[in-house]
């Protein structure tokens, strides 16, 4: 009489817990290689805030500023100063201080750049973006804003 | 008299030379570090300051490191990180040069003209000269510039697995555009 051969249970555990770690890594990987940025309009601002006192709350110290408003969605009331194309299909949405001609500018989502295309210098708006922070332009002698990923606020809060 | 007509040609002077100085706030740089393993390393910065001045034959522009605008928020974040660029503490890239052949352009006449750019490149607080081909476009007025080149990120210390690993190009393309009017 041949003895039955007896399974190793560890063998099918061992098995199991490779099998799972490697549909884990998968799905991490999944999620990290197919995330994208939500669109902004979506997103709750840390901080609403008129233009020319945001430019210069960075003007007076932009060390407190940025820590402040860096990497934050923010957004931003006031009346279009300028209105720059940045390439043949998007343009950029700037307010000056026309005391110091320091700046903040919107670079807009790409959902968004349509509606950027509408505005004009003068218009009253509000947008909101994610605030890159305010650095001093040595090429231009002022403090700038930089803002990406911007949209039209619809909402106005 | 005398006084008033020297006066008018001095500021007549001086304003002709500032124009020659020519500046904008929305040129852009496009950055890739894609690979065949890994095409999210990429990204746009609209706002990039530059500046032309055609009478000395200088080019310059500064970047906000923060304002590259990744489609992907985990590769922004490590694109921004202390082992990458550190833009807590290294705001923004500069560039400042000088157009090689400038005598070969010229911004009253309409035109392309191909040229080169040699300068200082400042990335994460490391500078390292480079030199790249640059189209200069002249057409009513509007002077048009843009270059491409590359630089070995080894260059500016910045090391690491991914990059290593080939998941982010060692030498990234550069694309400077920007539209003087």
């Amino acid at each position: 009489m041949i003895p039955l051969k007896k399974k190793n249970p560890w063998k099918k555990r061992i098995l199991l817990t490779v099998l799972a770690l490697i549909l884990i890594g998968a799905g991490i990987y999944w999620y990290v290689a197919t995330e994208k940025f939500a669109d902004t309009n979506d997103r709750e601002a840390a901080y609403t805030v008129n233009a020319l006192d945001f430019i210069r709350e960075f003007h007076d110290n932009d060390s407190a500023a940025n820590a402040k408003y860096r990497d934050k969605i923010i957004t931003v009331n006031g009346t279009i100063s300028a209105i720059e194309p940045a390439d043949s299909s998007t343009v950029n949405v700037k307010f000056i201080d026309t005391t110091t001609s320091s700046y903040v500018i919107f670079a807009f989502q790409e959902q968004h750049a349509a509606e950027a295309q509408t505005l004009k210098e003068g218009d009253v708006v509000s947008i909101k973006g994610s605030c890159s922070g305010g650095t001093f332009s040595e090429i231009l002698g002022v403090e700038k804003i930089d803002f990406k990923r911007s949209a039209l606020n619809k909402d106005k809060k | 008299m005398k006084k008033t007509i020297l006066a008018l040609a001095l500021v007549a002077i001086t304003g002709s030379l500032f124009a020659q100085k020519k500046t904008t706030t929305s040129a852009t740089v496009a950055f890739d570090a894609s690979t065949a393993i890994d095409a999210l390393p990429k990204a746009e910065n609209k706002t990039v300051v530059a500046a032309l001045d055609a009478k000395a034959g200088t080019v310059a522009f500064e970047a906000t490191v923060k304002n590259f605008a990744f489609t992907n928020p985990t590769i922004q974040e490590h694109f921004n990180g202390e082992k990458w660029l550190n833009s807590d503490k290294f705001p923004t890239f500069t560039f400042k040069g000088n157009i090689l052949d400038a005598s070969k352009v010229n911004f009253a006449k309409d035109g392309t003209y191909n040229t080169n750019v040699e300068g200082t490149l400042s990335v994460k607080g490391v500078e390292q000269k480079v030199k790249a081909p640059a189209t200069i476009v002249v057409k009513s007025g509007v002077v048009t510039a843009t270059s491409n080149f590359s630089f070995k990120l080894a260059d500016f210390g910045i090391t690491g697995a991914p990059i290593d690993g080939g998941k982010v190009a060692k030498e990234p393309k550069v694309t400077v555009s920007a539209e003087f009017k």
